[in-house]
């Protein structure tokens, strides 16, 4: 898995989407995860946002490698990261002025998100450019997947709506919307709801093998 | 001395090419979101005053007062932003008055972050709709239980009293502190 070639940076990508999969697998970033994803338009804001980080942070990092003195690497990678996140804010706060309101603090936070340093760490330090890139999008990818997942069921359940669109009837809720699910004892939930499933098709798919 | 340059030089530059890359940042996005947070204090004196077709912002100490005008030029009213501390953080908001300052014409409710789903439900328009109308001179009162409402009272929102008072005090204080300003305005 570790060889330098198209296989290797194809594999990666796919590991980054399913078996390591950040939120669910390797239980990164969980602090965005159980904080805005209340609705799917923030996580899929959030999402983006980290992917955009963690690709520019892997490729930075992976180009810059021979020069990386490896006791100075936190350093640079952290600087690398709070560039890119402070990017990403500002331009989401000139473009997409309500997301980024309703989003807040946790744009700027994506800098201690340590699924990204980790992806710098354990890949992008000691690999090439392709195989660093391919990590990134599938870390991306499943970092937003996971948060969407989280995002449509609360959103549907608290809201009776998906990306703003009502689609569950008002009589389905009694009296009101499940309040619960859009606030924070709604995110644990369902997280570990959606943790207990992903784990439960995982252990199906080893099978005898496991 | 040549060791310590050795190692570090990488993060000397990166640090200078990266302050480099953010200020071109914050000037090509700096301005623009300037505009949106003024976009969206200028729609929220749109929809506290009635009739209002333009406004002026006009100075008062550190802050400002909208001066209101209709399509005739005619002053139909003040918008008054504001802000103080609701549940969790500030809240920011705009209370619209009458020509005369004697009558509450309307607020809205600009930034919170409030509880979703209890004390959020401040920047509803039906509730900030009960601010309509009210008397400008006497203090707004909040009522927590199913009553009657009376003159110059407001109800609650269910599970959020501490919001909801923090919008009537941050309205209250306001209004008390400009209305005597006003006149030098007109």
């Amino acid at each position: 898995m570790a060889d330098e070639n198209g296989n290797g940076a194809l594999q990666q990508f796919k590991d980054g989407v399913l078996s390591d999969n950040p939120v669910l697998v390797q239980l990164l970033g969980m602090c965005p995860t159980l904080a805005i994803t209340n609705s799917v338009e923030n996580a899929l804001v959030m999402g983006a946002a980290a992917s955009f980080v963690v690709i520019c942070s892997n490729m930075i990092t992976s180009l810059l490698r021979p020069l990386i003195h490896p006791h100075v690497r936190i350093l640079i990678f952290t600087l690398t990261i709070a560039t890119f996140v402070t990017l990403a804010d500002r331009f989401l706060a000139a473009n997409m002025y309500k997301v980024s309101k309703q989003l807040g603090a946790f744009i700027p936070l994506i800098i201690v998100n340590c699924m990204i340093i980790c992806r710098a760490e354990v890949c992008a330090i000691k690999s090439g450019p392709l195989k660093s890139f391919c990590d990134a999008c599938g870390i991306g990818i499943g970092f937003t997947m996971a948060l969407v997942i989280l995002g449509v069921v609360r959103e549907i359940l608290g809201n009776g709506t998906l990306l703003n669109y009502r689609i569950m009837p008002e009589a389905f809720y009694g009296t009101h919307e499940w309040v619960i699910m859009v606030l924070p004892p709604g995110a644990f939930l369902v997280l570990g709801i959606v943790i207990g499933v992903s784990n439960f098709i995982r252990q199906d798919k080893a099978g005898g093998a496991a | 001395m040549k060791k310590f340059i050795d190692e570090s030089w990488l993060v000397l530059v990166m640090g200078v090419v990266f302050a480099g890359l953010l200020a071109g940042a914050e000037n090509t996005f700096g301005p623009k979101i300037a505009q949106n947070k003024r976009a969206e204090l200028e729609e929220a004196v749109l929809a506290v005053v009635p009739n209002v077709a333009r406004s002026e912002s006009k100075p008062v100490g550190l802050t400002e007062v909208f001066k209101c005008f209709d399509e005739d030029d005619k002053l139909v009213g003040w918008a008054l932003p504001a802000s103080g501390f609701g549940f969790q953080d500030k809240i920011h908001l705009v209370v619209g008055l009458s020509p005369d300052a004697l009558k509450i014409t309307g607020l809205k409710v600009v930034d919170n972050k409030e509880t979703p789903g209890l004390g959020n439900k401040i920047d509803d328009d039906e509730w900030s709709g009960q601010y309509a109308g009210l008397d400008a001179a006497k203090e707004v009162k909040v009522v927590k239980t199913q009553r009657e409402i009376e003159q110059n009272e407001i109800q609650a929102i269910t599970g959020a009293t501490i919001s909801s008072e923090a919008v009537t005090k941050i309205a209250n204080q306001i209004i008390a502190e400009m209305r005597p300003k006003l006149d030098e305005l007109r």
